[in-house]
């Protein structure tokens, strides 16, 4: 995988993650599954306590398009009104990035999030480690970048509350 | 300070229109600190893990009864052992991966060694350097084991208890809970793995939230809006002869109710919304695997410990206490050694229903957080459990508080409170 990532597919990527976060940040859910490749996505958000053990249990388990698209109705309908809301702020660092095949790479970030209840003071929710499966669209200066796969896999061995927004 | 212990006099009044507990058991560190005397550290078994989760000799997993660490290992002859996780030189912690495999549990301190069987092996320089100090001539090692418990097994099920005196684990649990737990634990599980969650609340909110069949189709709209689980289902709220446990099953029906029946039970109701549909219904796509056709099986089982299927998912929930106003959930999900590819995938997707971030449980947290929130003052207020009729009796139906008033007659006859009720 010695093939280099051209300045076009580079910045298409920049700023998928740039989308991601900042979907994520305004808790605009329809922009968190757009990120997604539109015919075939999965999103997996599991603990590193898991991950490292070889255990398949995900806190989320998308593992095909309609569900990303149900995520975004359970937090937006049918939760709507049962949790109390929070804030998030997604902070990422691009640890690697590698040729996965045409017009597709693989990379991994370390992420960190900062979590503000409504009335609340900010905390830390977790840091982890993003593992992507990114795809590149279209030709030339208008690419897009969407990920095929984003698997989160989060630090925290107990989470400190309950949790409604993907990682 | 904690109030000393033998100042701890309580008297309850409930009445008739219901049992009503005061909100102070929920904030008072007077109660937290008798809770773990009476009944975590008491006449009870608790929840401590699942032989799958350590199938080798030498392995290992530290957790907690209430607020107390403990280690539950395999020893070399394949016995499961639980001791308090505390070395017995001068009480650091002994084992501080949450898992692992060992051949003898070494104190990180001063490097004394016990083995498998909690017994004492090795304490460096006992006789001394170069004739010098050394551990005194008085000094035996067959007196410095690691504390250890009672445990007892059902099913892979694994309990364990401080009392010497507490009834056999069968009798404790009782014939129906023994039942539910023998017939999901029929054959060889396989662990899917575990989810961990701190809840900002009072663990017994959560024992509450478990014995309650009233809140599962009001607060949780998925089960409603999709039929996992309406009112209008066929259900039973049970508990075992000494009101402890609970066991809430929706049982198979030949008679539905109708669109038009749930409309009128649900009117007005936040969580019956028919006109929500997924995209990808295979997640409600289950596989009939019982016999009795139950897809719904909550069963509390005192004092730490969740028992549930729920569609094809099956899990245990182990609570751990850390103060009057925080504790943990730590959910193990698990699938049978024997399922084929397909069942595991349903399993899998079946497991967003559950855990921290579950379709039908992040509101349970948030139920609990919401109570401990506003009971924080007003300590001698009570709330109310009448639904159903505010006694706690077995009934054929779902529309109850009482498996919630059986736990709390329970607590009181643990914890020494005097219940009254007036006419
Ligand atoms: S405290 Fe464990 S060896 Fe000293
Ligand atoms: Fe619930």
């Amino acid at each position: 995988m010695s093939q280099a990532v051209t300045a076009a597919h580079a910045s298409a990527i920049e700023a998928l993650h740039t989308a991601y976060l900042a979907a994520l940040d305004k808790g605009d859910m329809a922009a968190w599954a757009a990120t997604f490749a539109s015919n075939e996505a999965s999103y997996f958000c599991i603990s590193a306590e898991n991950d490292r053990r070889g255990l398949p249990l995900a806190l989320m388990y998308d593992d095909c398009r309609g569900r990303i698209d149900d995520r975004v109705s359970f937090v937006t309908k049918v939760w709507a009104g049962t949790y109390q809301p929070y804030r998030t702020r997604h902070f990422i660092q691009q640890l690697s990035m590698n040729v996965a095949g045409a017009n597709q790479y693989r990379a991994t970030s370390g992420f960190m999030i900062m979590m503000t209840p409504e009335g609340g003071a900010t905390t830390i929710l977790t840091s982890g480690e993003y593992r992507d499966l990114i795809d590149i669209q279209g030709e030339g200066d208008q690419c897009r970048a969407v990920f095929r796969e984003r698997r989160t896999v989060y630090d925290a061995d107990v989470l400190p509350r309950y949790i409604v927004f993907p990682f | 300070m904690n109030a000393p212990m033998e100042s701890f006099e309580q008297r309850w009044t409930s009445s008739p229109e219901g049992f009503r507990v005061p909100y102070e058991v929920f904030t008072d560190r007077a109660y937290y600190d008798k809770e773990q005397e009476k009944i975590f550290r008491g006449e009870t078994w608790s929840f401590v893990g699942l032989e799958a989760e350590l199938p080798n000799k030498g392995d290992f997993k530290a957790t907690a009864i209430g607020d107390t660490p403990v280690i539950v290992t395999r020893d070399q002859v394949g016995q499961i052992r639980v001791f308090k996780n505390r070395c017995a030189h001068r009480g650091a912690l002994l084992v501080r991966e949450p898992r692992g495999n060992v051949k003898s549990f070494d104190c990180v301190y001063h490097q004394w060694s016990f083995d498998l069987t909690g017994a004492l092996r090795g304490v460096p320089m006992r006789r001394g350097v170069r004739g010098q100090g050394g551990m005194p001539p008085e000094f035996d090692m067959a007196n410095f084991g690691l504390d250890a418990l009672r445990v007892e097994s059902l099913n892979g099920v694994i309990f364990a208890s401080f009392s010497s005196t507490v009834e056999p684990l069968l009798d404790y649990l009782g014939e129906e809970v023994v039942d539910t737990i023998q017939r999901i634990f029929n054959r060889p599980i396989r662990i899917m793995g575990d989810q961990r969650q701190y809840v900002h609340g009072n663990w017994k909110l959560y024992a509450e939230n478990t014995r309650d069949p009233y809140h599962g189709s009001l607060l949780h709209l998925f089960h409603n809006t999709f039929g996992l689980y309406r009112a209008t289902q066929a259900g039973v709220s049970h508990m075992d002869a000494s009101k402890r446990h609970s066991i809430l099953k929706v049982v198979a029906t030949a008679t539905p109710a109708s669109e038009s029946e749930n409309k009128e039970v649900y009117k007005d109701v936040r969580s019956y919304n028919t006109d929500f549909h997924l995209q990808d219904p295979s997640i409600l796509a289950g596989r009939k695997e019982f016999d009795d056709g139950s897809t719904l099986i909550i069963n509390a089982i005192f004092p730490n410990l969740l028992l549930q299927q729920i569609a094809n998912t099956l899990a245990v929930r182990q609570s751990v206490t850390y103060a009057p106003d925080a504790f943990e959930i730590v959910w193990t999900l698990f699938g049978y050694a024997d399922d084929d590819e397909e069942m595991q995938m349903i399993r899998m997707k079946q497991s967003n229903l559950i855990g921290p971030a579950g379709l039908i449980s992040m509101e349970d947290g948030e139920a609990v957080e919401i109570v401990q929130e506003a009971v924080v003052r007003d300590g001698k207020k009570t709330s109310l459990l009448a639904m159903g009729g505010g006694r706690a009796e077995n009934v054929e139906h779902m529309i109850t508080e009482a498996p919630i008033i059986g736990f709390w007659e329970n607590y009181c006859r643990y914890l020494g409170i005097t219940q009254v009720r007036v006419a």
